[in-house]
């Protein structure tokens, strides 16, 4: 146990430091100018720096974007580096019998997804992508402005803190803070176009619904402490097997309070909203990396604290159960007829969590029920659920740089916009239409090789409980849990509709009036689209490595 | 087997081509008619031609390396799938991923298809891109042609037969591309059609097989599990002998052989190159290739539970061969001619190597190895020589069509009904085309198996491994005996082609004004000339016994013993039985057929022309032969079998009437289940759920009030849930 504070407490949680050293380097910066201060009571100017006049390198209107996108690198770096040198080993961080954080390979899978989706939002905004144009220049200036671009990455770098702290955390207070952290910066970041009616409604009504899931949330956490006298993982999944109808309730309004940042049905009205009215990078974000946090509190909360080792333990599994195929079937319908590209994206990744909370369900029912997996099987699902959100993090975010590049010449929020793309710009398009095949689940993309990876996790619960030999399977012998990859199936049938219309509409469609020329040339943002392209194919064609990686995050769950 | 060296690169061999495939497309979009793109590029021809060069180079480095024993090499793993077995109760993982397995099958047709690539390739800028027709569409022409060539090196070098069919069916694609190549042209696009279905046919059974392996070797394809002897023992030899017939029919469809032949003659209104490389080279041999993979099966599995097939494969072999050679009578159609004479030698590979497996099954393991390695032997003289052959026609029609232009020009009048592919319009080009007439006289003799040139050596070993199975198994007398008569055959049918073509006078005007003027188009012809006549220190070398099998094989570096070993195995054999077996097919195929041909096509050239001195014999002998012995065979022509051998045999008309009565009404009825049932529902599905998306849309009211609502509804909803179930 590492003491908070210590040395070594620095030395385990470098990429973190990095990362708060980066946010008070983008808070101080860009605002050192030429200001001086009179010591009082004698006229000696002492120089203060802070304020004032800008000096012409701290004013520059890109040095916030460059110092947020090197912490973020840099961390990012350190992370990947402390994971494949060889010297990672698990360190738990608190003090005395209390654990706050704990480095694992599992953490550390998480703040990577975290990092890389933030680094590459930010990569992406180095270009300065608006929501909307505007005609007068002075207004765009404003936009641009030095300090209007370093609350951008202010509140980037917030974000990427308070994920991090999720991704550790041993302890739901911890936990809950780390959350608020990055969800409150998230809705600033989708407000952040406050010029905008869209932005700023999107902004307050994301916060609204946030504040309410937040609350219940908190609520059932309250409850959970009241019943165990500790929000310790350990303690409560300890203490799990003997817990009261106190604890079920708690678990029920935890389960809301996650559910909304995974933005499950019915917690995801306000996702849409945010997403349209958000610019796209942090659209990204939202679609990526904050859902991921939802994961990893779904499982914290449902699996590590809520499966201990007894039979019938897991109450929660038919609960999850409908709500994943309620979230996948209703993110997939409404997604079918939206005509807002960002909305349908939004849509998608409803549907995508509808998939995630089926594969969690799988694994909640391996210990209910009468299915005799191996003890470890529950790994390979969880594994699938972890490379999912990691490949998504290339091709969700990957879709939403696009739009934000139609966003650069002047909005994406029609369907029209994308028209006739492939003649406009045909790699860009080409990158676009590799993303949606990826969301579809083509092979060989990484969208492929996840999907399968759930399915063939849920498939093999819900057949292998059935011991009779080969060729004499009835669909009655099924395990329900198999009705669940049923319905991911058809669901991902239903998809195809919608990601192919992008398809179509890119490549068969003429461009609208007024939108002709070629789109805008942001160096930035299109390496990061390439850079989402190569990881989508690379991870597709060869992702065995990454598959490891995730099995092993989730063998460091330790669930067994 | 392990991986190492050069092997490491094996997978740049057929990547390399697949890359260059969409390349050439985009930069001929791009560069279609500019002045540097046709002058400097070739429109496409340079890239494909470099490509294919360093593919012909990484190759050969590769069968240096593995010239004497094989190698396996797992690149990378694409998926891997975990399930846990509820019989044993552990987690199991199965890989599904790319490698490369190479043994002497993958070597020999490695260094043909490679080699033969390459040479087409330089053909086709020499061919392609000096004719008119082709005006600025060639990038497609060497776009298909590359993407063609990855999937012939890829089913080579797969490690599976997964992998074997992926390539396979690539392979499919494109050859009804490159047949289709002028798809303005109604008989191109229907015979393009004829091929793709025809060879549909044969690949259904082959999925059909290969899902039956699938099943019976637990889910796996790879060969290191299915040739694993072990695992050939466990599975029910009844099934696998059923799953190689249905195999065996795939490699029927992609070889053209009996009953599925009927598409070749047709395919050869691609571009001859097209014919050279996939309807003579390559393509055809994957059909082979399949077939002599199944070898392990057969010599590994229980005596004689296998023989059936190896039985079924000899005869399907001995038809066509006597079938294929008998409709090659009457072509006119110089192309045609070539492409029956391929159906024929393709079946004799195939007798071969049904007597291979047959031996292989029943124990005689050295015999079996023999007609293992004669039957390869022959896949390489034949697709030398038939390569050279189709390009040396390809040359022929090339410098006619030319001829005619100059003619007609001449004339002021263009008769549009002109067929330059047509040996009646021929004649007497010996003099004007002498490298392309060696090259044709070579490629001729090698096929008909002249003593000491190429397939002569090859053929000898496929009759005598067929007549060895006889003795043992009187049923196979009759494909033995009818590859016997075939040898006779072919003697005939290609002596009539090349004294039709180059002996006598010309026949038409256009004949007399060809010369050999196209730049490219010699390099190959010369090249193979040279790679046919080589074949004869393969042959000192003991390739009929080295190829069979790299392990146990005899390979010699010695050529003195080797030639008088060899000499001795054929001319002077121990067996009294296989000596005078050897002499009844020299005898049938040396005098018996070029005879009949020289005397009723031989003659000599014009005044004045003289043909080079090595040709020069064969127009001399002819001429002798048709002054003392020439017959009127008009009444032979005008027989019914005659005719009915012009309509080839009837086979096309019954598919035809066979399609209209069954296959059109099915489809028909089908369409209308498609178009009425299934469109039906999917639209009724497609309205339902975008009026579910209406509806549910409704619901995002945009108001964060009902959005709270709602989240209050589901609270409720999740209390209920877990109420109901603690």
């Amino acid at each position: 146990m590492i003491e908070p504070f210590s040395p070594e407490f620095w030395k385990v949680l470098a990429p973190e430091t990095v990362l708060l050293l980066g946010l008070i380097a983008v808070f101080v910066i860009p605002n050192l100018g030429n200001t001086t201060f009179r010591i009082p009571l004698t006229k000696i100017q002492v120089p203060w720096f802070l304020g004032g006049r800008r000096f012409r390198l701290t004013g520059a209107a890109h040095l916030p974007g460059l110092i947020g996108c090197a912490t973020l690198l840099g961390s990012l770096l350190l992370l990947v580096i402390g994971q494949f040198d060889g010297s990672f080993k698990v360190e738990t961080i608190g003090t005395g019998e209390l654990v706050l954080f704990r480095i694992d390979e599992f953490a550390r899978l998480f703040e990577m997804i975290f990092l890389s989706a933030v680094f590459l939002a930010s990569m992406a905004s180095l270009d300065r992508v608006p929501a909307t144009i505007y005609e007068e220049t002075d207004e765009l200036e404003e936009m641009y402005n030095n300090r209007r671009q370093a609350d951008l990455y202010i509140l980037m770098l917030t974000v990427a803190v308070g994920m991090c702290m999720v991704a550790l955390a041993q302890d739901l207070f911890v936990l809950f803070v780390g959350l608020e952290l990055a969800s409150l910066a998230t809705y600033v970041l989708v407000a952040f176009h406050k010029e905008t009616k869209a932005g700023a409604e999107a902004g307050v009504k994301y916060f609204i619904t946030g504040s309410v899931a937040s609350g219940i949330g908190l609520y059932g956490l309250s409850l959970l402490y009241l019943e165990f006298g500790s929000l310790q993982l350990n303690d409560l999944a300890a203490g799990w097997s003997e817990s009261g109808v106190l604890a079920i309730i708690a678990l029920g309004l935890v389960l809301v309070g996650f559910g909304f940042k995974v933005s499950a049905a019915p917690f995801h009205f306000a996702a849409p909203d945010a997403y349209a009215g958000a610019n796209s990078p942090v659209a990204g974000v939202l679609a990526t990396a904050s859902k991921a946090m939802g994961i990893i509190g779904l499982i914290r909360v449902l699996v590590v604290v809520a499966l201990p080792n007894t039979e019938g333990s897991a109450v929660w599994v038919y609960t999850l159960a409908a709500l994943s195929v309620i979230t996948m079937t209703w993110g997939n319908i409404a997604a079918l007829g939206s005509k807002n590209p960002k909305r349908m994206l939004a849509y998608s990744s409803v549907a995508h969590a509808g998939y995630m909370m089926a594969a969690l369900t799988a694994v909640g029912a391996w210990r209910w029920g009468h299915i005799s997996a191996p003890a470890n099987y529950a790994n390979v699902v969880i594994a699938a659920v972890l490379f999912h959100l990691v490949v998504l993090v290339a091709f969700k975010l990957g879709a939403f740089l696009v739009l934000g590049l139609l966003e650069m010449e002047g909005g994406a929020s029609r369907l029209s916009a994308l028209s006739g793309l492939g003649r406009r710009d045909p790699l860009i398009a080409a990158c676009m239409f590799i993303f949606m095949l990826a969301l579809a689940g083509v092979p060989p993309l990484a969208g492929f090789m996840s999907k399968f990876l759930v399915v063939a996790g849920i498939v093999s619960t819900g057949v292998g409980d059935i011991t009779t030999s080969r060729g004499d399977l009835l669909i009655g012998d099924l395990h329900w849990v198999w009705w669940l990859a049923l319905a991911l199936f058809i669901n991902s049938a239903i998809s195809v509709f919608y990601y192919l219309r992008i398809g179509v509409v890119m490549f068969l469609e003429p461009p609208e009036e007024g939108r002709r020329k070629p789109l805008p040339y942001g160096v930035s943002i299109r390496m990061t689209i390439w850079f989402c392209v190569c990881a989508t194919i690379f991870l597709g064609v060869s992702g065995d490595f990454l598959i490891d990686m995730c099995h092993k995050a989730a063998e460091s769950l330790n669930l067994v | 087997m392990s991986g190492s060296g050069i092997i490491e690169y094996a997978v740049l061999i057929p990547l390399m081509p697949i890359l260059a495939f969409p390349v050439i497309l985009f930069l001929g979009k791009m560069f279609n008619g500019t002045p540097s793109w046709v002058k400097n590029v070739k429109e496409g021809g340079l890239i494909a031609l470099t490509v294919m060069g360093a593919v012909l180079i990484l190759s050969i480095l590769l069968i240096k390396e593995n010239l004497h024993h094989g190698s396996a090499d797992h690149i990378f793993n694409w998926l891997t799938s975990s399930w846990w077995d509820s019989d044993t109760g552990a987690i199991q993982k199965k890989v599904f991923g790319v490698g490369i397995y190479i043994d002497h099958l993958t070597v020999m047709l490695l260094f043909v298809a490679s080699f033969l690539c390459f040479l087409i390739n330089v053909f086709s800028i020499g061919y392609m891109n000096t004719d008119p027709i082709n005006d600025n569409r060639n990038h497609r022409f060497y776009a298909e042609f590359v993407l063609f060539c990855s999937g012939m090196l890829g089913m080579v070098l797969a490690d599976s037969f997964l992998w074997l069919f992926i390539f396979w069916e690539i392979m499919g694609l494109c050859s009804y591309l490159l047949i289709g190549f002028y798809y303005e042209r109604p008989s191109a696009a229907y015979a393009a059609k004829k091929a793709f279905l025809t060879t549909r046919v044969g690949d259904v059974f082959l999925v059909i097989g290969l899902v039956m392996l699938w099943n019976l070797f637990d889910g796996h394809l790879d060969y290191s599990y299915v040739f694993n002897p072990e695992n050939i023992q466990a599975v029910d030899q009844g099934a696998l002998q059923i799953a190689l017939g249905m195999m065996f029919v795939g490699a029927v469809g992609k070889s053209a052989q009996f009953p599925l032949h009927v598409w070749l003659p047709d395919a050869m209104e691609g571009p001859t190159p097209v014919s050279a490389l996939i309807h003579a080279a390559t393509m055809v041999n994957a059909g082979l290739y399949l077939v002599a993979r199944m070898f392990p099966f057969f010599a590994e599995a229980e005596l004689g539970a296998l023989s059936d097939v190896a039985i079924i494969i000899a005869i399907i072999g001995g038809i066509t061969a006597v079938m294929a050679a008998l409709i090659a009578f009457v072509q006119m159609d110089l192309k045609k001619v070539l492409a029956y004479s391929t159906m024929s030698q393709l079946a004799y590979i195939f007798t071969g190597l049904g007597s291979a497996l047959w031996l292989a099954n029943n124990g005689y393991d050295d015999l079996a190895k023999f007609a293992m390695g004669a039957s390869l032997f022959h896949l390489f003289n034949h697709a030398m020589a038939k390569g050279m052959l189709f390009m040396a026609s390809g040359s022929v029609i090339h410098e006619m069509h030319h001829a005619h232009h100059e003619v007609a020009h001449h004339d002021d009048h263009d008769d549009d009904h002109f067929d330059a592919q047509s040996m009646e319009n021929m004649g007497g080009l010996a003099s004007r085309m002498p490298i392309t007439a060696t090259a044709m006289l070579v490629g001729s003799m090698s096929i008909i198996g002249i003593p000491f040139i190429g397939g002569f050596w090859s053929k000898e070993g496929i009759i005598s491994s067929a007549w060895q199975v006889a003795l043992k198994e009187p049923i196979f007398i009759f494909p033995a005996l009818l590859i016997l008569i075939g040898a006779g055959m072919t003697g005939f049918y290609m002596s009539r082609m090349w004294f039709m073509t180059f002996a006598g006078k010309p026949k038409t005007e256009v004949a007399e004004h060809v010369h050999e003027q196209t730049p490219w188009i010699p390099i190959p012809l010369v090249t193979l000339t040279f790679m046919t006549l080589f074949a004869i220190v393969l042959a000192f070398m003991h390739s009929g016994h080295w190829l069979g099998d790299f392990d146990n094989g005899h390979y010699t570096s010695d050529l003195v013993h080797g030639a008088a070993d060899e000499m001795h195995h054929v001319f002077a054999n121990d067996d009294p039985f296989l000596l005078l077996l050897t002499y009844v097919a020299i005898g049938l195929s040396l005098v018996l057929g070029p005879s009949l041909a020289m005397a009723l096509y031989g003659g000599r050239l014009d005044e004045g022309q003289k043909a080079k001195p090595w040709i020069q014999w064969a127009i001399n002998l002819s001429s002798k032969v048709r002054r003392s012995s020439h017959f009127d065979n008009s009444a032979w022509a005008e027989s019914s079998f005659a005719k009915s051998l012009h309509k080839r045999l009837h086979f096309d008309d019954w598919y035809d009437a066979a399609m209209m009565k069954i296959v059109v009404g099915f489809a028909n009825l089908s369409a209308l289940f498609d178009s009425k049932i299934i469109d039906g529902a999917i639209k009724g599905i497609e309205s339902s759920s975008q009026g579910a998306s209406r509806k549910i849309r409704l619901l995002t009211t945009g108001s964060a009030r009902d959005y709270i609502m709602m989240a209050a509804l589901g609270t409720l909803a999740i209390f209920l849930m877990l109420w109901g179930v603690a």
